[in-house]
């Protein structure tokens, strides 16, 4: 197994690249700035610190995906635009070896940023309030760890799966705009469009649930929906659009199931983007 | 066994065939130089070896293992220098060299490999900044690393001085002399020459000579042609040459004879024949030069298409 000697170099050239150390540092701050100044209205601290943390997770809901493609798409295209890739395999290493190591450091460099940032955060929240919730802490921080690694997941395929820097910009920022922004922009949402499409052209009854669980495909949504798991049920997020006659909440739309769409954005575009660069011609 | 057994290969780009079922054997133990003009295939080759691009038909194996099926395998007995490699990643020579020793498990001192190629000094700069011809020296130190069981180098002297060269040549030399099989690719005939067993030669994605270069030399007719400078016009001399064995032509330019021998020891014969009847002020001799022959080969590589299909300015000349 040399996943590991592809994963220490690509770790190694990671730290010595000084705007990630940048990137990190300005975020860093924010968040410690974000912890400390936030404060809630009529709360006792410990609401206040759980509030900071919706506040987090709202910003980190479209922060982490920008953080994850940056780190991440240039992991594999970068290698064989440079032609960096013929040094990774004129060793003893496999394709599988290079795309694994890429993996697992852009994996370890993006944990790292989200561990720092919530260490930042915590820091600010907890000089201001003096609580210190570990049980949500730790769930939030989990929760995160998984949206940010669906991303770099999905980074590292699409980056396996190009030889060109410019095709792996476009492709970063195809995937922000189809798995993020079409499920925050209201009227451009992919619910809406659903909707307009079931009810105005194929003139079908309204089927609320069947919008929602379209929505639910998104790591967005799941990271919405996962994040309902950790959080006191007065700081539950309503992710679905559901009117009251609608009852109950079916199970396809639990946040359980967040875990379930996660685990598929973790594995199917990894399996993908490893079967093409499996094939390619790395010249 | 075989260093290196083509079968059928083949590999096309949309159109254009890059390499036309190529059958190539390479020896254990011979360093084998593989020649052609810019775009003849070798890299194409090189890369079909190291699997860093796959077939469209045909297999390769390198030593004695199919390079699709276990590409490991081979990268732990074979050293490579690729073509088209860039050092990216901000680390420096030394680092880049540590780390194909960790990865390769092997024992080498990075410092000793650096002063074989030159670099001594340079170990802890960047190989990004590097000069093209140090990126080179670099990329030859990795894959010396483990002392492998063959070198595979794609174009090694791109970008090397004269001094580099040089010390190029003689590290596949020593290595070859302690067994090492090396399989190197050049468009310059003579740099081959110095320290090859035997060449390939490929044009236009096919194999088009496979030999030693002295057989070569022979084969391209082995012809040496020899100049006769007279006193006097040799006009007579000349039906007499002819006339002698292995000489294929005399042709008189002046005072010159020109006589094309087809063995390089037919020019003696010419010589004292020739002495014997004329005054010779002067002799010049040449044998097939190297690179008339290696155009001969392939019809003149890209530049002789190019020549072809503009019109001459002869050509142009209307006659009055």
């Amino acid at each position: 197994m040399s996943v590991r000697a592809v994963a220490r170099r690509d770790f190694r050239a990671a730290r010595r690249s000084r705007s990630l150390w940048a990137v990190a540092t300005v975020l860093g701050v924010l968040m410690a700035v974000l912890g400390y100044s936030f404060q809630g209205y009529q709360t006792t601290p410990i609401q206040s610190f759980q509030q900071l943390f919706r506040q987090l997770t709202a910003f980190l809901m479209l922060l982490l995906p920008i953080v994850a493609l940056v780190a991440s798409y240039m992991s594999i295209a970068g290698e064989r635009e440079s032609g960096g890739i013929k040094f990774l395999l004129s060793v003893p290493n496999t394709r599988r070896d290079v795309f694994l190591g890429k993996l697992v450091s852009r994996l370890a460099v993006v944990s790292a940023g989200v561990a720092f940032l919530f260490a930042t955060a915590v820091a600010g929240g907890y000089a201001r309030n003096g609580v210190l919730p570990l049980e949500l802490i730790v769930g939030v921080f989990v929760v995160t760890l998984l949206y940010g690694a669906t991303f770099v997941s999905i980074a590292v395929a699409l980056s396996a799966g190009v030889a060109a820097r410019s095709r792996a910009i476009a492709s970063a920022f195809g995937s922000y705009f189809v798995l993020v922004l079409l499920f925050v922009v209201p009227g451009l949402s992919i619910a809406s469009i659903v909707r307009w499409v079931h009810q105005t052209l194929l003139g079908f009854e309204r089927n609320v649930d069947l919008y929602n669980a379209i929505t639910y495909v998104s790591p967005l949504t799941a990271y919405r929906q996962g994040t309902n798991m950790v959080f006191p049920e007065s700081l539950a997020q309503s992710v679905f659009q559901r009117p009251e006659e609608a009852g109950e909440l079916p199970a396809y739309l639990a946040e359980e199931v967040s875990l379930l769409v996660f685990a598929v954005w973790l594995v199917v575009p990894l399996a993908v983007g490893y079967l093409r660069f499996r094939g390619a011609d790395l010249e | 066994m075989a260093a290196i057994r083509t079968r059928g290969l083949t590999k096309e780009f949309g159109d254009l065939i890059a390499v036309d079922d190529l059958d190539l054997v390479v020896e254990e133990g011979e360093v084998f130089g593989f020649l052609g003009p810019n775009g003849a295939g070798k890299s194409t080759t090189i890369n079909l070896l190291l699997d860093f691009i796959r077939p469209t038909s045909g297999s390769v194996e390198v030593l004695g293992i199919d390079a699709q099926a276990a590409p490991a395998t081979i990268r732990e007995r074979v050293g490579v220098l690729p073509e088209g490699y860039g050092f990216d990643d901000p680390l420096t020579g030394r680092e880049n060299l540590e780390w194909v020793i960790e990865t390769r498990h092997a024992d080498d001192d990075p410092d000793e490999l650096l002063a074989l190629v030159g670099l001594a000094d340079d170990g802890d700069r960047m190989a990004k900044s590097y000069s093209k011809g140090m990126q080179q020296r670099l990329s030859l130190a990795m894959a010396l690393v483990d002392d492998p069981d063959m070198l595979v180098l794609d174009e090694p002297t791109t970008g090397l001085d004269p001094n580099g060269i040089q010390q190029m040549r003689s590290v596949i030399r020593e290595r070859a002399e302690n067994g090492t099989t090396v399989f190197f690719s050049s468009h310059i005939l003579s740099e081959v020459e110095a320290v090859c067993d035997r060449v390939g030669v490929m044009s236009e994605g096919k194999l088009v000579a496979l030999d030693s270069i002295e057989q070569l030399r022979e084969n391209a007719g082995g012809q040496a042609t020899i100049h006769l400078t007279c006193a006097s016009s040799p006009t007579a001399l000349g039906e007499s040459v002819e006339a002698i064995d292995g000489v294929a032509s005399a042709t008189v330019e002046a005072e010159t004879l020109v006589v094309d021998c087809l063995d390089p020891s037919v020019k003696v014969d010419v010589v004292t024949h020739a002495a014997e009847r004329a005054t010779i002020t002067d002799i010049t001799s040449e044998t097939v030069s190297l690179e008339s022959l290696f155009n001969d080969l392939t019809d003149g590589g890209r530049d002789a298409e190019a020549a072809a299909s503009e019109p001459t300015t002869d050509g142009q000349e209307v006659p009055q």
